[in-house]
């Protein structure tokens, strides 16, 4: 829509010869201001003439009584041609009726004959300004619609990268999901079986938000399933993708991720980080997992959380890489750990552990580390949806500010 | 969020007092693309008081980084709380950016 701007045109419709000279004659003052252009018609079908022919009028000034078509049918026919139009109808004093009918035909005000010219100023003054307002929302509404749609474009593309379903296999579990912010972010996830019954999996969370960020989050995605059926080790997985986005990044966007290769028949698990939280791994009891061995001599595949030092939950060793898309040639170092069946790497985002309460506290890891320390969970869907339980009691009424997403690997399956 | 800045010694010194997020990062980015300086003066962040900072204020970073180069000049970034060193570490951001304990540090790090 045009903003409008003075001198505002205003159409005056009246079939009395008398009345053009006398606005001419008594608004002279404000038109050589530059505050008002005035036009004028002798009947409704004129006016409605005008007004398709000229878009620049914003008032349309109109008596009731006319030849050919009178004020209350203009009313009618006006928002036909231009919705934005505001019209003021001039009436003789006390006919009440005409007015009434002209009000709610969608007429914006009224004054009376003998014309009172001061009114009519301040009348023509309360439209115009009512119109600028009305205007300004409407092209805020517009703005509005058009961003609501870039993200929900951004926001389609996302979950449709998405794996919605999960391999199964009997010698280990794994689930993943997401939740994504009301402002469209970028995280990501994979779940890729790979060459010789090995998986790989990746938890990848994009710079900023948006379409843009959408688009780099697809590129992110299709580079790392590349790299990853080349069946390179994470660590060179993660160099080339880091290479390949490098190229042409003007943005300055980047991807912070986690890539793992699990091989079930070994259960020896193998990640490069680039930039990204640190896994997490729940050993299936109160013991801290491999290595340090030994277990101790916990009987039970559950013992209590009086059970040992109180800590089942560890982070995977730290390989301290650099977010991709940044600095062209790094080398990513990788790091393996065997799990045990029962063990649960838990691979997130930080909107699990940045996600704030309404006393603006975060999660953090303390609380994400003690979450299964009294119980241990039987499968991978249940430690997933646990976090998520867990992040969305804590956050309570505060807006969610991030896409939370994360993914849980079990080793040796669920328990049945 | 609130950006506060100080030239002296050669380096424009920016203070960032606050949270930064999706939601503000333009801000961030266009309160430090007005506060660079002339061809050569380096500019160095002092996040003492930052909360909070996103991905998103991470790559306006890196954005501002990127403008300082091309006019010969750096930006490094110093008095890191807790929380928000270890975004930097995490994400590999100081091996990217160099990080100094204090302004003064920095001002000197930089070579000023």
């Amino acid at each position: 829509m045009n903003d409008i701007q003075p001198p505002y045109k205003i159409l005056v419709v009246d079939d009395e010869p008398d009345l053009q000279p006398l606005v001419e004659q008594r608004m002279r003052r404000y038109v050589r201001a530059g505050q008002y252009r005035f036009v004028f018609a002798q009947n409704g079908v004129e006016a409605l003439e005008r007004l398709r022919a000229d878009d620049e009028i914003v008032i349309v000034l109109s008596d009731i009584n006319m030849p050919k078509m009178d004020g209350l049918a203009l009313l009618d026919q006006i928002p036909k041609v231009n919705p934005n139009i505001r019209s003021v109808i001039i009436s003789a004093y006390g006919d009440m009726k005409n007015i009434r009918t002209a009000m709610n035909r969608g007429a914006f005000d009224f004054v009376t004959k003998p014309v009172d010219f001061d009114d009519l100023k301040l009348t023509i003054d309360r439209t115009l300004q009512q119109l600028l307002e009305w205007r300004d929302a409407l092209g805020a509404r517009d703005r509005l619609v058009a961003l609501q749609n870039e993200l929900n474009v951004a926001s389609q593309m996302q979950q449709s990268i998405l794996p919605k379903r999960f391999p199964q296999d009997p010698s280990y579990d794994v689930f993943a999901s997401m939740k994504p912010a009301r402002s469209v972010g970028g995280d990501f996830f994979d779940v890729m079986r790979l060459e010789g019954g090995v998986l790989g999996l990746a938890v990848a969370d994009v710079s900023d938000k948006g379409v843009p960020a959408a688009l780099f989050m697809m590129s992110s995605r299709t580079l790392l399933k590349g790299a990853a059926i080349g069946l390179g080790t994470p660590g060179e997985v993660l160099e080339e993708v880091n290479n390949l986005l490098c190229e042409d990044n003007e943005s300055a966007m980047f991807v912070t991720l986690v890539y793992a290769v699990f091989d079930p028949s070994t259960r020896k698990l193998t990640f490069a980080n680039g930039g990204h939280n640190t896994p997490a791994l729940f050993d299936d009891g109160g013991n801290p997992p491999p290595p340090p061995l030994p277990r101790g001599a916990a009987p039970g595949p559950w013992p209590g959380p009086e059970d040992g030092d109180g800590g089942n939950s560890t982070r995977l060793p730290l390989t301290g890489g650099v977010a991709l898309g940044l600095v062209p040639g790094l080398k990513y170092e990788q790091s393996s750990i065997t799990l045990s069946p029962g063990d649960n790497v838990v691979l997130y985002t930080d909107g699990v552990t940045e996600a704030m309460n309404e006393d603006e506290e975060e999660f953090g890891m303390a609380r994400l580390e003690g979450l299964f320390s009294e119980s241990s969970p039987s499968g991978a869907r249940v430690v997933n949806d646990r976090i998520f339980d867990a992040v969305m009691e804590f956050a309570g009424d505060a807006s969610q500010s991030d896409d939370i997403t994360c993914m849980t690997l079990r080793a040796g399956g669920r328990d049945h | 969020m609130e950006l506060t800045s100080d030239n002296t010694g050669g380096a424009v010194i920016v203070k960032a007092v606050g949270r930064v997020d999706g939601a503000n990062a333009r801000d961030f980015h266009e309160g430090l693309e007005a506060r660079i300086g002339a061809d050569g003066e380096s500019m160095v962040l002092d996040f003492e008081g930052l909360t909070y900072i996103s991905s998103a204020g991470l790559r306006v970073v890196l954005l501002v980084a990127k403008t300082l180069q091309q006019k010969d000049a750096k930006l490094a970034v110093c008095s890191l709380s807790g929380s928000i060193r270890e975004v930097f570490e995490i994400s590999g951001f100081d091996k990217i950016v160099p990080v100094y304990t204090d302004s003064g540090e920095a001002v000197s790090g930089l070579g000023l």
